[in-house]
């Protein structure tokens, strides 16, 4: 493998990594913001609009930012029936391939979000609520979360490869 | 005719891509997006699968998923959900099968903590599952128990499924909630039973514990009895709270999420490996269902796109001429069959609009029809190819346990579900008692 590629895997790891790690306190802010609209409200009689958007983009930022470290987790299921009866190198050999699809997945996606955004930014969309949120930031959001998990898919793609010549990819 | 070819080639190349055993929520995205550029091309066809992630960011009761997933994660790694079983342990271990027997009670205390399968599969994959088969129980049977015992997750209050049927169906979300309890306790019953007189059968499936494991003097016995208090109290906090109308739905997911905490905080246990493991957890199951959800909602889309529902719709009432039993019973049908490849929130979503309207008009209950609904889609869940649970339970049990054993393990539970609906469907009384007592309509 070119050193490029060794460098290009390297890195991808180690930002999606950084990325999932923060990604996974966001629970926490999820959690603070319902917790605080319920006391407000309760307590002290004070309603917000904003809080159940608030919290749903974070859940948005949260699987989306999350999903190139749940790649690295190993987090997403495959059906194996056949797979787990496979060698390690047949497994990546027949991954080799199948990412491809992924990565299609995952381009066709990008492409969607970008154009999405682009229209939020160019029109100055905002949610139909009545907090009504200009709708650009958390889509911005969105889409490096999609890239991310499209880097980690070609990185991914790019270690089967090597293991399915019988090499490892460190 | 063209429709069905459709329908029937994605269905095929669905099927082909996951016996290659790429990550499911890949198949599906690219069979969906693909299907879209093919079918309809242009820019609108190629947003398809971002427009899903848009939609589910407008769908606030998903948020309760996180929530309640951090919540069971909590609760096993903490292990107060393990003294919890551990007190099932000691009392009801002695009886052939007990344990097995414990499980399902323990599966509709966890269903009481939350409104999915998700964090009963986890504790009960992660504590009950290597107990039992330690302990020589039958690896089949003990897969199926826990398969089958937290699919009640969706039944017993706060039931998620429940919530988006009455966004839907516009019925109160609290009387689905308690037309919910007792068809989820008719069906633990009957899971119950059936293990129960298949161990007496055949005590080999389920040995009873040996007499040293269980001589415990009967102080420390209540001292485990005493364990059981704080997940009532968490139940309490979640959907009680609800139930008076302090909280909001997604607001007690929230509670709960934090009342576990702070009970593993009081309990000394929230260490930092503790929270470390089930942040990881959550956001990996959190990240495979909402992938998974994100890619099926597009399949959906495209399955939608070409009409396959409203065809369904026109070949029972007008090609067919069914009387309403029967309109009802075909429904269930396709529900089940519509499960084992769509996602039960998307084929609500899909589904139910076309459906609830007509089961209202024909004269029956819609609040029986909630849970209905609710015990089909448990069965869907748990259908092969394509149920959630199997892969779930894949995803989390031991390697031991493989895909053809999750498979051989859920069919009497899903004839015994298919009994249990069959009982609601002829005693509408089991599911509307409690809300017409409740509500005195």
């Amino acid at each position: 493998m070119p050193n490029a590629i060794k460098t290009y895997v390297r890195c991808v790891d180690a930002v999606n990594r950084r990325v999932g790690k923060f990604a996974l306190y966001l629970v926490f802010v999820m959690m603070g913001i319902l917790l605080f609209s319920s006391i407000s409200r309760t307590f002290f009689d004070v309603p917000f609009n904003w809080t159940m958007e608030m919290a749903q983009f974070t859940m948005a930022a949260y699987y989306l930012l999350g999903g190139g470290y749940s790649m690295q987790l190993k987090a997403h299921v495959r059906m194996d029936v056949l797979y787990e009866r496979w060698s390690e190198r047949k497994r990546a050999a027949v991954d080799v391939i199948t990412s491809m699809f992924l990565i299609f997945y995952l381009a066709v996606l990008l492409y969607g979000g970008l154009s999405s955004t682009l229209y939020s930014l160019t029109y100055g969309q905002r949610n139909y609520s009545s907090w009504g949120p200009p709708m650009a930031p958390i889509k911005i959001i969105m889409v490096i979360g999609i890239l991310l998990m499209l880097l980690q898919a070609v990185a991914v793609f790019f270690r089967d490869l090597a293991k399915a010549r019988g090499k490892e990819l460190v | 005719m063209s429709n069905e070819y459709i329908a029937l080639l994605m269905f095929s190349t669905l099927m082909l891509m996951l016996v290659t055993g790429q990550r499911v929520f890949g198949a599906v995205g690219f069979v969906a997006a693909v299907s879209a550029l093919c079918l309809w091309g242009g820019t609108g066809a190629a947003e398809m699968p971002f427009n899903a992630s848009i939609g589910l960011l407008n769908w606030y009761p998903l948020l309760t998923l996180p929530l309640f997933i951090f919540m069971g994660y909590m609760l096993s790694e903490s292990g107060i959900a393990g003294d919890l079983y551990r007190m099932f342990h000691v009392w009801m271990g002695p009886l052939p099968g007990g344990l097995a027997l414990g499980t399902i009670v323990l599966m509709v205390a966890i269903s009481a903590m939350n409104g999915l399968s998700v964090a009963g599969m986890a504790i009960g994959t992660s504590i009950a599952l290597p107990e039992m088969l330690k302990r020589k129980y039958d690896k089949i049977m003990v897969t199926g128990v826990i398969q089958a015992g937290s699919s009640l997750g969706i039944m017993v209050p706060p039931s998620i499924v429940l919530v988006l049927y009455g966004m839907i169906a516009r019925q109160p979300v609290s009387q689905l909630w308690l037309a919910g309890v007792f068809p989820g306790l008719l069906l633990a019953v009957l899971f119950g039973g059936y293990i129960a007189i298949r161990c007496k059968l055949n005590p080999e499936l389920g040995p009873p514990l040996p007499k040293e494991e269980r001589q415990m003097p009967m102080k420390e016995k209540l001292q485990l009895l005493y364990a059981g208090i704080l997940p009532l109290a968490i139940i309490f906090s979640v959907t009680g709270l609800f139930m008076i109308g302090v909280t909001s739905l997604v607001e007690s997911s929230a509670v709960g999420a934090a009342a576990a905490t702070i009970a593993a905080i009081a309990k000394k246990r929230l260490t930092r490996k503790v929270l470390d493991n089930t942040l990881h957890m959550t956001l990996s199951v959190s990240c495979m269902f909402m992938w998974i959800i994100l890619a099926a909602l597009c399949f959906g889309a495209v399955f939608d796109g070409l009409g396959a529902v409203k065809a369904i719709e026109v070949l029972f009432l007008e090609k067919w001429g069914l009387g309403p039993w029967q309109v009802l019973i075909m429904m269930q049908v396709s529900y089940i069959l519509m499960g084992m490849f769509l996602d039960d929130t998307a084929m609500l979503v899909i589904v139910a609009p076309l459906y609830i309207p007509l089961i209202i008009s024909l004269g029956f209950n819609p609040i029986w029809y909630g849970v209905l609904y609710t015990v089909t889609c448990q069965i869907a869940y748990m259908t092969p190819p394509f149920g959630y649970n199997l892969f779930l339970m894949k995803a989390m049990a031991p390697p031991e346990i493989t895909l053809v054993d999750i498979y051989k393990s859920i069919v009497p539970f899903v004839l015994l579900m298919c009994f249990g609906l069959a009982l609601i469907m002829m005693f509408p009384q089991i599911a509307l008692w409690l809300p017409e007592y409740y509500y005195g309509t």
